[in-house]
């Protein structure tokens, strides 16, 4: 089952592309543009995650965060201001985390990746087409046969699936698999993106996007 | 050292040293005295002594035998101190030869006198001399009786007079001490109770410099201090407004960043949203389009932004020409722009305007009056009607912009003027703006030396005046 998200940011056009992130590798996704819709609909909902703008009209972010305390689902903010008195302000409160406007689609979705894992909602198993892969027992099987992949194209493996259908540089795998430290050239993507779709059968999903990086589509 | 302590130590030593110096001079003094009175009684003594010898001198002269002389001089000598026993009186007579004829001293006659060395016929010396841990005074005279000189020597013992003067000190000390002691705890309140207020003063001047600035002396005298506590307080009183003045701009100041980051970043996160959801992901036409077109409208807020940003700083500057111009004239030139603004909702727009000319800069009043329209049409709901009017009063010209629109409430009816301040907090807004339109107004009013007056009522509709300073008859602006 899919996790629900629930979007609170009064900018239509942020909230909408937020929504269209989120949708992408699926999330599902409510929005609401201000602080009561968003009370009012978590009475009726659950959610597993809050997005939540800190200037809302109606019932600002903070004020929300206090009254929605009780229901314990994890909450990241958004806001433009980044003085760290206001960081401080919101993570008192309870927020699990804080994004500062403009932020990166792949940045939003790292974060929200970390605080469901944090709170033990994260997916154990990944699925696509006929692929299966257990975070917990870094294993990966294809119609019910493992295949035994190195380290780092598991990991590459890993990264490419939680951004599915969002195209990733060369920079952002490096840095999402290899890690701050690594001075390597960045063709090692290459090479491991051209093993990965060899042993997974993958030439059709894996993407080249010019000037770019690599996608994994359906 | 403290200041109280200064006044202290320095009024006892003032006291201790004058009060010890009269004290010794009236001693000294009364000593004297009596001194003078003892040797006047001894002289007179003597001089009685004197009579009774000079009474016997012929009666001697007749028998003229030495002998007899001496016998009667003891006798006198006898007689008189007899009857003088209780005193401590002395008598002394030798002749020429320093025999003694008679004498009742007690104690060592000194070798040395000098008071005889001058000592004439019929003269009177007398010396004060202190023999053992006696003072005596010694009165000599030479007596010429019929066959020989004597020397008589009158002596007092004056040691009283001085046991006198030792009490006096002595009862002097035991007075100097309490009178010091007294004078000490007077002096220790009243220097402390002096500099009390000062203390209090600096311990005001303390707590302000700690940030306190609402703190004030409390001091009721009237007094030079008490002066110089009104003046602190005064002074504090500047420097709290002064420094709320201060915080007050730092604050506004504050907030304009604040809302101008939220106003810049808005649309940014937009654009930069926008455009990397279709760099990275799969195209779709009608993402693509909706995307674009997010970009553009966003791009050309943020373009609208810096103009405005641009307007509010160039107004800054206030280096405009003014020139006479028809107020009513320039309403008339963007009348067919606001029309066209107002066309969305159906808004009719009224113009009534008197006649007459002003001072103006143009483009700015353009700016001011499109402006207050914008605002007066995004407060409107459809098919409502927006009244511009210019009124002439005693030379003085009012613009006004009244709609019937959703009016302001009180709370934010301050604040409008504050660059970015939106009543409408919501920015889903239909109508875009940044919330400098009525900051600019209030600088291009300043520009005109104009005051922008509201009067607003939730539901009813808002009233915006622009009030010019009153003109002369020739069109000249009052400064």
């Amino acid at each position: 089952m899919n996790k629900k998200i629930l979007i609170v940011e009064d900018d239509v056009h942020i909230s909408k592309i937020i929504k269209m992130n989120l949708n992408i590798v699926n999330y599902d996704t409510t929005e609401v543009y201000d602080g009561l819709a968003a009370l009012e609909l978590l009475q009726r909902e659950k959610f597993d995650l809050i997005l939540l703008d800190v200037m809302i009209p109606k019932l600002d972010g903070f004020a929300l965060m206090e009254r929605i305390r009780p229901y314990c689902i994890p909450v990241i903010f958004l806001t433009a201001k980044n003085s760290v008195y206001d960081k401080v302000d919101g993570l008192r409160l309870g927020a699990d985390d804080y994004m500062v406007k403009p932020f990166e689609a792949i940045e939003l979705l790292a974060r929200i990746e970390t605080v469901l894992r944090r709170y033990g909602k994260e997916e154990r198993m990944l699925g696509f087409q006929s692929l299966l892969i257990d975070l917990d027992k870094r294993e990966v099987t294809k119609q019910g046969e493992v295949v035994e992949l190195t380290p780092k194209e598991y990991d590459l493996l890993v990264v490419l699936l939680k951004n599915k259908n969002i195209a990733l540089s060369r920079e952002q795998f490096i840095d999402k698999v290899w890690g701050d430290d690594y001075y390597g050239e960045t063709r090692t993507v290459d090479m491991h993106i051209k093993s990965l779709r060899k042993k997974l059968d993958l030439q059709d999903h894996i993407k080249t996007i010019y000037k770019l990086g690599y996608r994994l589509e359906d | 050292m403290k200041f109280w302590k200064k006044i202290y130590i320095f009024s006892i030593l003032v006291f201790v040293i004058i009060f010890n110096a009269a004290s010794i001079m009236v001693i000294e003094r009364s000593h004297n005295r009596m001194l003078e009175q003892e040797i006047d009684s001894a002289l007179s003594q003597y001089m009685s002594i004197h009579s009774s010898v000079n009474a016997i001198v012929p009666i001697v002269r007749i028998y003229d035998s030495i002998d007899y002389e001496k016998t009667v001089l003891t006798r006198i000598a006898n007689e008189f101190v007899r009857t003088n026993k209780e005193q401590r009186v002395y008598l002394d007579i030798r002749d020429e030869t320093n025999q003694a004829v008679f004498s009742n001293i007690d104690f060592q006659m000194p070798e040395q006198r000098k008071e005889l060395d001058k000592l004439g016929a019929d003269q009177i010396n007398y010396m004060l001399r202190d023999i053992d841990e006696r003072t005596i005074l010694f009165t000599s005279n030479m007596v010429d009786v019929s066959q020989t000189s004597y020397l008589f020597t009158y002596m007092v013992d004056v040691s009283s007079v001085y046991q006198d003067r030792v009490d006096q000190y002595k009862f002097f000390v035991k007075v100097d001490v309490a009178a010091c002691f007294l004078y000490m705890l007077i002096m220790f309140f009243v220097s402390r109770g002096l500099t009390r207020s000062i203390e209090r003063l600096g311990r005001t001047a303390q707590v302000i410099a700690q940030g306190n600035f609402s703190e004030r002396v409390q001091l009721q005298s009237k007094d030079e201090i008490g002066v110089l506590a009104d003046n602190f307080n005064n002074m504090a009183a500047v420097v709290e407004d002064k420094i709320n003045e201060l915080e007050r701009i730092n604050q506004e100041k504050q907030r304009f960043i604040n809302n101008f980051t939220h106003e810049l970043k808005t649309p940014l996160t937009s654009i930069i949203a926008y455009a990397s959801f279709m760099r990275t992901t799969k195209y779709d036409e009608e993402m693509f389009l909706d995307g674009l077109n997010v970009i553009y409208s966003e791009g050309k807020r943020l373009e609208m932004l810096s103009l405005k940003l641009m307007n509010l700083i160039v107004l800054q500057e206030d280096d405009f020409e003014l020139e006479l111009h028809d107020l009513g004239a320039v309403i008339a030139e963007i009348k067919p722009a606001l029309d066209m603004l107002a066309k969305e909702k159906q808004i009719a727009i009224v113009t009534e305007c008197g006649p007459g000319e002003l001072r103006l800069e143009k483009d700015l009043m353009k700016v001011l009056i499109f402006n207050l329209v914008d605002n007066a049409i995004k407060a409107s709901d459809k098919q409502q009607t927006i009244t511009l009017q210019i009124v002439w009063q005693d030379g003085q010209c009012v613009l006004a912009v009244m709609d019937q629109g959703i009016g302001i409430a009180k709370e934010h009816q301050d604040k409008i003027f504050e660059p970015f301040y939106m009543v409408d907090k919501s920015r889903t807004r239909s109508g875009k703006g940044a919330g400098l339109g009525l900051a600019i107004c209030k600088n291009v009013a300043k520009v005109h030396n104009a005051n922008i007056r509201v009067t607003s009522n939730e539901n009813h509709g808002t009233k915006v005046e622009v009030v010019f300073a009153p003109t002369f008859p020739k069109g000249g602006m009052q400064e």
